[in-house]
């Protein structure tokens, strides 16, 4: 059934083995230590029905022509709930035929009745433009054979103002995206009547990208165009497709707010693969350092690209990115007079640039490219030989959906974890039956998050104005609007609550960010026009990070110094450079207790409690480090404005008697707290479906509780005020700590009560990281790197563990 | 309200005022703003009553300005779409809005339509003001009334602006028709046609100073464009109605300037050989009547427009579009002499050497003319790029035009050569070519 070594393409399989070998003989004990794992994952065969009757001939006669003639297992199941009007959410991995899941019954739709109107919306634009592809050929075949060709347009920012009114009319299929649907056809929807009344189809694709911030975002855009759907008395179904996630049916329940079918009979065939799990090689085994996992990630992708496999290197930051482009593109000059074999794709480089590689991947002109996750969506660039993952991405779906890049249609491919030494990477590389077996991830979304929901709220009023009967979340709208007119933005007439500003609320609100404001980044050296030059952008969160004063920012594999920072009209100015170190920056934070949600006693003693919270940080300095050894070569001190949060948070008490019950002195006893704060964040962003960005830590003391009793909520008295500094940790003894895993986002985005219903796995997993790592005295990967944490770290941080899990 | 839900709503950005308001002041009476009442007195205005509620209505009646009879050539100039109906001024209804912002979309108002006729030998306004939001369907409801009485809609910048906002607003409305118009002249574009080059802004006021002359009204004290959706938030919110009637009256003479303009295009259009204007107005009537198809009489004008004498750029561009004309009729010699008026490193200065070359080229059967004005046009361009007097996209626009031009030419000309040569049974044609020179 499966394909044997025999008849594979010789010369895949055969790169692979080498370059494993070549890998394989960096672990010169032969202790397994580098390549900890290597699977099989065998070619999959397909599982097929026949097309059903109900298709339209033209159609069918259509997809005839592109060689389907039968419907894989999952795109039957979705097609059937489509049809009986029912929301579904496809879950199948890249490259099984998603496209045909919800094009197949609205083009059905619109062939038996043209009034039907869809609206299908990607993530970016980039997606849109692939997909109009696939209809556009479609509706080719259509025209040629026995079936009336429909309207299939994208609308998006590009789209030329004098091509809109036609879309608006003769559109049975607009491709958008949730911030063109947000700025530009919500607030205009008397101009897409036509659309909104005949609305049946909303397909919503790579689903799972709408979590966090974006996804509470999205599901409060699709509270709006729901909204002006019913006011044209149209109810549209829910098409959606998802990577594979753990709660596609859920996250798609609370993103629609409606009843949501699971079609994930995936009856796809893919072709086999290598999954290697690669640790860079130990360089100081006491101290439990390992070689530069980026460098490794250069190395491992030279053995592939040096035998003449296309590979796909993914990294975690734009800074990695840009690292290892620099790396691999010093490895790989250009030829005489040809394009740059390797290059880098993320978001900030222009649209041009990025369709160019594309277009340069799918030809093979492009040999290697270096990307974060803006290739892991379903961007049509081909088949590549290889991918590696510059680091493990955070979760179990996205290293899947990354991996996928690798052979998306047919032949061997291999794809490479290069762990860093970060907790996780560690956890996953060394537990290789954890990774292969786990299921993958929850996403998480809040909708109900105040300052997101208040700003669709205002986007809603300008619509269509607000009654106090509807529903818009769970929230006390009346309560909502009153704040709203206080405030000059809303007016009561007649029972509704008006729009009352000149200004376009949706223009000021961005659905990627809680907040909009964005750091533009300016060339001061003359350009060519003889004028400074914007060359990028990067949002609040990152600014102060990123491009601070004296920071080195990286763009397109060069180097700027950042001269001064603008904070109040957010701009960061910078001259080009040639250093040969990066920056990294310091940051202090404080949390305060604002409001308890919940309150449980645990095994320890101690309490696993979620709530409110106000968090007060500041970037107080920043290090440099010095290209490839990573060697801490100088640090300076910054003034930056102290940046307040209002959020929430998941906590962990250790009440007195644990505390006292350890036998560590007070300092070990601290150092055991702050190394087991940092190996729960790494457990929790994996429990979790984030990036360990989303997610803050802070040790501080316990709010006293007014009369003594533990559940009553808290006041915040300044005593509680706390810090993660590590300085702080000898200066004075906890009483009773609190263990704060806070969401790093305004108004929080939904981490902290998934983690305090799972706080006993949590715990339980974190335990088992530590127990299982090879150092010595702590390190990066468990409780910390050593240097950083006091004597008997690990042994502290397993003691509170072992109180906490009993 | 809980002291921690006031503490939480109190941080959020979204509930920050855009800029600092008083607290509203409620109504007692009823549900209508505090100031409604006295709105009402200070304007004279009455309630009137529609299927849909009430709302304000304000009448005046002003004695000019009239207008004159519209003939069927003026119409179709224009509006060249209208029906013949359209020529009745009876049947015309200005309209102008006051909006509550300039964005467009469905969450802006029109909180006053004001309208206009003519009536007993002078002007009836007619303004629908929304006391408040809930009034908005009774206004809306009124206005189709007027607009089933009077079938065509006069406005100024109406058909980008106030109509497509009122068509939104019925939209909104999903029960209240818009009446169609059997047309729509807007004079925004006729406008800038006419009186952009001479003065510069065609906004209304701007206009009304310039183009009309001297009107018996003095907009002194006339409320910024800017400040209004402001003026009716704060009245909504219980503000005194002072600027507000500053509103309306900044409208009734926005209607009145909108007559006048109508009045003085029409009689503009209705005898175009007969204007006397100066000349930027005749330049901008040849313009109109060129655009509109009518190039004799814009041939005519073009020339008084340059026999009245026009500033050196309008010189320039009006002496291209006659050329152009002149071509269009073969006249070459005029077209000829107009271009070698206007040679140089301007826009139409190149353009002018291009369409010489081309003539060259083509229809003197001159190439090597042809090939030495492309060589002076690229010199020209050279000076005018390292003047900084050409943007840069239009610098590398016009120097790959010229430079496949001259190519293509050369190509000819070296061709041509080559064909003498042989026939000339080898003698070098080349230098009769210099000794032109």
């Amino acid at each position: 059934m499966y394909e044997s070594l025999a008849v594979r393409p010789a010369g895949t399989i055969e790169a692979v083995r080498e370059a494993l070998e070549q890998l394989a003989a960096r672990d010169p004990a032969g202790r397994g230590e580098v390549i900890t794992d290597v699977r099989h994952i065998p070619a999959r065969v397909a599982q097929c029905v026949p097309m059903p009757e109900w298709v339209h001939p033209g159609l069918a006669a259509a997809y005839g022509a592109k060689g389907i003639t039968q419907l894989y297992t999952h795109q039957a199941t979705a097609a059937e709930c489509v049809r009986e009007g029912r929301n579904v959410v496809v879950v199948t991995p890249t490259a099984s035929g998603k496209t045909l899941c919800y094009n197949l019954p609205v083009i059905n739709a619109v062939l038996e009745n043209p009034d039907t109107r869809a609206l299908y919306l990607f993530p970016t634009k980039a997606l849109a433009q692939d997909q109009l592809a696939e209809l556009y050929d479609l509706n080719k075949r259509l025209d040629q054979g026995n079936g009336q060709p429909f309207g299939v347009f994208t609308y998006d920012g590009d789209t030329p103002a004098d091509a809109r009114r036609a879309i608006r009319e003769r559109g049975h299929i607009v491709l958008t995206n949730p911030d063109m649907l947000h700025t530009g056809i919500l607030p205009h929807h008397t101009k897409w009547t036509r659309l909104f009344e005949n609305l049946r189809y909303i397909v919503l694709d790579e689903l799972h990208t709408y979590r966090g911030v974006f996804g509470s975002h999205l599901a409060n855009v699709l509270r709006r165009l729901r909204r002006i759907a019913r006011f044209y008395g149209s109810d549209p179904v829910f098409l959606c497709s998802s990577a594979t996630i753990a709660n596609p049916g859920e996250l798609a329940e609370r993103l629609i707010e409606s009843k949501v079918e699971v079609a994930d009979n995936n009856g796809s065939p893919a072709a086999e693969k290598f999954f290697v799990l690669y640790n860079p090689p130990v360089v100081n085994r006491f101290l439990g350092i390992r070689r530069s996992y980026i460098g490794e990630a250069t190395r491992v992708a030279d053995e592939f690209l040096r035998r003449g496999m296309q590979t796909m290197v993914f990294a975690n930051s734009r800074l990695n990115t840009e690292l290892l482009l620099t790396y691999l593109q010093r490895a790989y000059p250009p030829a005489v007079g040809k394009a740059e074999p390797v290059r880098g794709y993320r978001g900030g480089y222009l649209p041009g640039e990025r369709r160019e590689i594309e277009r340069g991947l799918r030809d093979g002109a492009i040999r290697g490219v270096v990307t974060t996750n803006a290739l892991e969506l379903g961007i049509d660039v081909g088949s590549l030989d290889a991918v590696i993952l510059a680091g493990y991405p955070g979760t179990i779906a996205s290293t899947w959906q990354r991996a996928g890049r690798a052979g998306r249609r047919t032949g061997s491919s291999c794809a490479v974890l290069v762990a860093s030494s970060s907790p996780l990477d560690q956890f996953i590389v060394r537990n290789p039956d954890y990774f292969f077996s786990s299921p993958p991830e929850s996403a998480y979304i809040q909708p109900d998050n105040l300052e997101i929901l208040l700003n669709h709220l205002k986007c809603a009023a300008f619509e269509l104005p607000l009654s106090p009967q509807e529903n818009f979340g769970a929230v006390d709208l009346p309560l909502l609007c009153e704040q709203l007119a206080q405030a000059g933005y809303l007016h009561r007439s007649g029972g509704h609550w008006h729009w009352t500003q000149e200004a376009y609320p949706a223009d000021t609100v961005s659905l990627r960010s809680v907040t909009s404001d964005n750091f533009i980044i300016i060339d001061t050296t003359a350009g060519d026009e003889g004028a400074p030059e914007v060359i990028g952008e990067v949002d609040f969160t990152s600014a102060l990070t990123t491009v601070h004063p004296k920071a080195i920012y990286l763009h397109q594999g060069l180097q700027y110094h950042v001269d001064r920072l603008d904070f109040d009209q957010r701009k960061a100015y910078v001259t080009p450079v040639d250093v040969d170190y990066y920056t990294d920056a310091i940051r202090y934070t404080q949390v305060r207790v604002l409001e308890v949600a919940a309150d449980e006693p645990a095994p320890g003693p101690a309490r696993s409690c979620h709530g409110d919270v106000l968090v007060r940080s500041q970037v107080v300095g920043f290090k440099k480090i010095k290209f490839f050894t990573n060697e801490n070569i100088g640090a300076g001190q910054l003034e930056l404005p102290e940046n307040e949060m209002h959020t929430t948070s998941f906590w962990i008490t250790l009440e007195r008697a644990l505390v006292e019950s350890l036998p560590f002195s007070i300092s070990e006893r601290q150092s055991g707290m702050f190394g087991l704060l940092h190996a729960l964040e790494s457990m929790a962003t994996l429990l979790l479906m984030c990036d360990r960005r989303d997610i803050g830590t802070a040790i501080g003391e316990r709010p006293p509780a007014p009369d003594g009793a533990a559940a009553a909520p808290a006041s915040p008295p300044e005593a509680e005020i706390s810090s993660t500094a590590v300085d702080e940790k000898t200066v004075k003894e906890f009483y009773e700590p609190n263990l704060y895993l806070y969401d790093a986002y305004p108004g929080g985005i939904g981490f902290s009560e998934p983690l305090h219903r799972a706080h006993r796995l949590l715990l339980q997993r974190t335990r088992e990281l530590i127990e299982s790592c090879t150092c010595k005295q702590g390190c990066p990967s468990c409780v910390g790197p050593a240097g950083d944490t006091g004597e008997h770290t690990t042994q502290a941080a397993l003691a509170i563990l072992e109180k906490l899990c009993a | 309200m809980s002291e921690l839900l006031s503490n939480r709503l109190s941080r959020l950005s979204a509930l920050r005022p855009v800029r600092p308001i008083e607290a509203a002041r409620q109504s007692v009476s009823n549900d209508l703003p505090a100031s409604a009442g006295l709105l009402e007195e200070m304007l004279g205005a009455t309630t009137q009553q529609t299927a849909y509620g009430e709302h304000l209505l304000i009448r005046q009646w002003h004695s000019e300005p009239a207008l004159p009879a519209v003939s069927p050539a003026a119409l179709a100039l224009l509006a060249p779409d209208a029906p013949p109906q359209a020529a009745d001024p009876e049947q015309w209804l200005f309209l102008d809005t006051e909006t509550t912002g300039l964005a467009g979309g469905t969450g802006t108002y029109a909180f006053l339509v004001g309208l206009a006729w003519v009536d007993a030998g002078g002007l009836q306004v007619e303004q629908l003001f929304m006391r408040d939001y809930s009034e908005e369907h009774a206004v809306l409801t009124a206005l189709a009334e007027r607009m089933s009485e009077r079938r065509v809609l006069v406005t100024f910048n109406g058909r980008c602006f106030d109509w497509p906002l009122l068509e939104t607003r019925y939209r909104m409305t999903r029960r209240i028709a818009a009446q169609t118009p059997i047309a729509h002249l807007d004079l925004l574009h006729p406008s800038r046609q006419l009186w952009r080059l001479k003065l510069g802004s065609v906004r209304l006021a701007e206009l009304e100073r310039g183009a009309l002359g001297r009107l018996d009204w003095d907009r002194s004290g006339d409320i910024p464009g800017a400040l209004i959706p402001q003026a009716y938030f704060e009245y909504l919110r219980g503000g005194a109605p002072g600027p507000l009637v500053q509103v309306l009256r900044h409208n009734r003479w926005d209607l009145r300037g909108l007559a006048a303009l109508a009045a003085r295009v029409l009689a503009l259009l209705s005898a175009p050989e007969e204007a006397d204007g100066d000349a930027l107005e005749l330049y901008g009537l040849s313009r109109l009547l060129h655009r509109r198809g009518q190039t004799a009489p814009a041939r005519r004008l073009y020339e008084r427009a340059l026999e009245a004498g026009l500033p050196a750029e309008a010189d320039r561009a009006a002496r291209r579009e006659l050329a152009a004309l002149a071509k269009r009729e073969r006249d070459y010699d005029r077209a000829t002499s107009l271009w070698a008026e206007i040679l140089g490193g301007t826009r139409d200065g190149l353009d002018a050497y291009e369409q010489l070359a081309i003539y060259y080229e083509h229809h003197a059967r001159a190439p090597q003319r042809a090939e030495e004005l492309l060589g002076e046009a690229l010199e020209a361009l050279r000076r005018a790029w390292q003047e900084g007097s050409l943007e840069p996209a239009r610098y590398r626009r016009m120097r790959a035009r010229l430079q496949h031009r001259l190519e293509r030419v050369s190509a000819r000309t070296a061709r041509s050569r080559r064909k003498l040569f042989d026939l000339h049974g080898g003698v070098p044609i080349g230098e009769a070519g210099n000794s032109k020179k």
